[in-house]
């Protein structure tokens, strides 16, 4: 237990330019007159009316929803599918700059083509948010498992383990630190897109619902949007480096002592 | 006759490389006798790997044959278990001391009680009980050696191979682990062989020392060591028999003899 107050020391380490920003915010807005640039002590009024709890459901949840099957759908496609393409020399030589390719593109600059094929519904955004998450993942995982250290090939061999075995259980497990490092810059990008996938064409979610608010000149509420979307942002890195500290133990242990 | 354990006929190794084939290996032949130790020696680069990666199945001799108790190898046999020098890189990092050794075993179809039971013996035999849920680099460089040996013999193998098994860690372990695979050979009727460079190490544990020596490497000589077993680091180590052959060898490794 130790392990996690060291990590929620060093959550809280990291809080401390953050809480001056908020205090700066809040001090140099109080006089405010500005329509555009309200005091933070009305927008956090406002904050408390829509999003404790009022709205989460009809903004937040579809958003998080969305956020979290498209991210997943990437993860179980392109994991296993990474790994097969790492672990044959050409499949890499042909599959790598077509994705590099794709990934070039900036992702939200999809959501339109998506809409065109898909229409304006929740599927739509929940294929977009897969799709452009996809492929960090995709990539991280061909350079993992590709990069097999031989030892551990040679002596897997040695002990006739199954092709199949050697991919799964020795190849990927090994690749995994690499692994998430895609997944933390495909989990990034979902983010992303989940919210400009909402700010076309949907009543519900966040990026909708802070798109409104500003065409309907609530500027005070599209603000709470804005600052819900930090903090939001913010807890889900949060979950996610937990995620892994505990999925790669054996990493971290292993970093920490050499 | 017998049929020896491991038949090495004509082996011939060529690589290719960007100025011209590299030639290893030129017809090594020898025959390691059921329940031997032997070892490989020669000087650093000439070969003793690459004999042992074809030993092992790992790569295929450009000419000659290997045969494993008589069938002719084409991949990595059944009953040959390996011990690599790097056991930080051999030794998966993300599993525990206990699913390292089971690993191998997962080929054998073994109920999870019988592979427990096996992982428990395999780590008395190495004198590492109790370390089943630590991962292995929490352990000492010597321990996790033993973690491989544990592992190599958990498969029940009839033949060891070992590349420069001892060859990262400090004098003391080495000493330790030289009896402990002693011990395993004894205990398991184990054939065994082992690359090393350390020439006392060849003689204190060996039937036979091979001497690969020459440009491409061929078999120099074959060097009976007739200490009898049981052998033990000071008894041994002192016996004049001991001093003359390691002299012996080492001349023949230096091109010397």
């Amino acid at each position: 237990m130790t392990r996690f107050w060291r990590w929620l020391l060093a959550v809280l380490i990291g809080a401390w330019l953050p809480i001056v920003f908020v205090a700066w915010w809040w001090n140099a807005s109080a006089e405010s007159t500005n329509p555009f640039f309200p005091p933070l002590s009305v927008i956090w009024e406002q904050f408390k009316v829509n999003w404790i709890f009022e709205l989460v459901p009809v903004h937040v949840v579809p958003s998080i929803r969305n956020l979290l099957i498209g991210f997943l759908i990437a993860v179980v496609i392109a994991i296993p599918a990474g790994t097969l393409i790492g672990a044959s020399r050409s499949g890499t030589r042909y599959v790598e700059p077509i994705v590099d390719f794709i990934r070039s593109i900036p992702p939200v600059a999809l959501v339109p083509i998506f809409i065109l094929l898909l229409g304006l519904d929740a599927q739509m955004r929940i294929t977009s948010i897969a799709f452009s998450a996809s492929f960090p993942i995709l990539l991280a995982t061909i350079e993992g498992v590709r990069s097999t250290n031989l030892v551990v090939l040679d002596t897997a061999q040695s002990f006739r383990l199954s092709p199949s075995a050697i991919l799964w259980r020795v190849r990927l497990p090994g690749a995994m630190p690499t692994v998430f490092s895609g997944l933390q810059v495909g989990f990034q990008i979902a983010f992303v897109v989940t919210i400009a996938s909402e700010v076309l064409g949907s009543g519900f979610g966040l990026g909708a619902f802070t798109l409104i608010a500003t065409d309907s000149f609530l500027i005070v509420d599209a603000w709470t949007g804005v600052v819900l979307l930090g903090i939001l942002g913010y807890l889900l890195n949060i979950v996610f480096d937990l995620v892994e500290r505990l999925s790669l133990r054996w990493y971290y242990g292993q970093k920490k002592l050499s | 006759m017998t049929i020896p354990a491991i038949s090495i006929r004509d082996v011939t190794m060529d690589y290719p490389t960007p100025d011209g084939v590299n030639h290893v290996l030129d017809h090594v032949s020898y025959d390691v006798a059921e329940g031997h130790f032997v070892s490989i020696v020669g000087p650093s680069g000439v070969g003793k790997t690459t004999l042992l990666r074809l030993l092992t199945g790992l790569a295929s001799p450009t000419g000659g044959e290997i045969h494993v108790r008589g069938e002719r190898l084409t991949s990595s046999p059944e009953g040959l278990a390996v011990v690599l020098q790097d056991y930080t890189r051999s030794l998966m990092p993300w599993l525990t001391v206990a699913k390292n050794i089971s690993l191998p075993l997962r080929r054998a179809k073994m109920s999870r009680s019988a592979v427990q039971e096996r992982v428990q013996e395999s780590l008395a035999e190495v004198g590492l009980t109790g370390t089943e849920r630590s991962y292995p680099w929490q352990l000492s460089g010597g321990m996790q050696q033993r973690v491989s040996i544990a592992r190599a013999i958990a498969v029940r193998p009839s033949i060891l191979v070992m590349d420069e098994p001892f060859a990262s860690v400090d004098a003391q372990t080495r000493f330790d682990l030289e009896d402990l695979v002693l011990k395993v050979r004894d205990d398991f009727g184990i054939t065994t062989v082992m690359v090393t460079h350390d020439i006392d190490e060849a003689v204190y544990l060996s039937d036979e020392i091979v001497v690969l020596h020459g440009k491409p490497a061929a078999v120099r000589d074959v060097v009976k060591v007739e200490i009898p077993f049981p052998r033990s680091q000071m008894a041994t180590r002192n016996d004049h028999r001991f001093a003359e052959l390691r002299t012996r060898v080492y001349g023949m490794v230096r091109g010397l003899e």
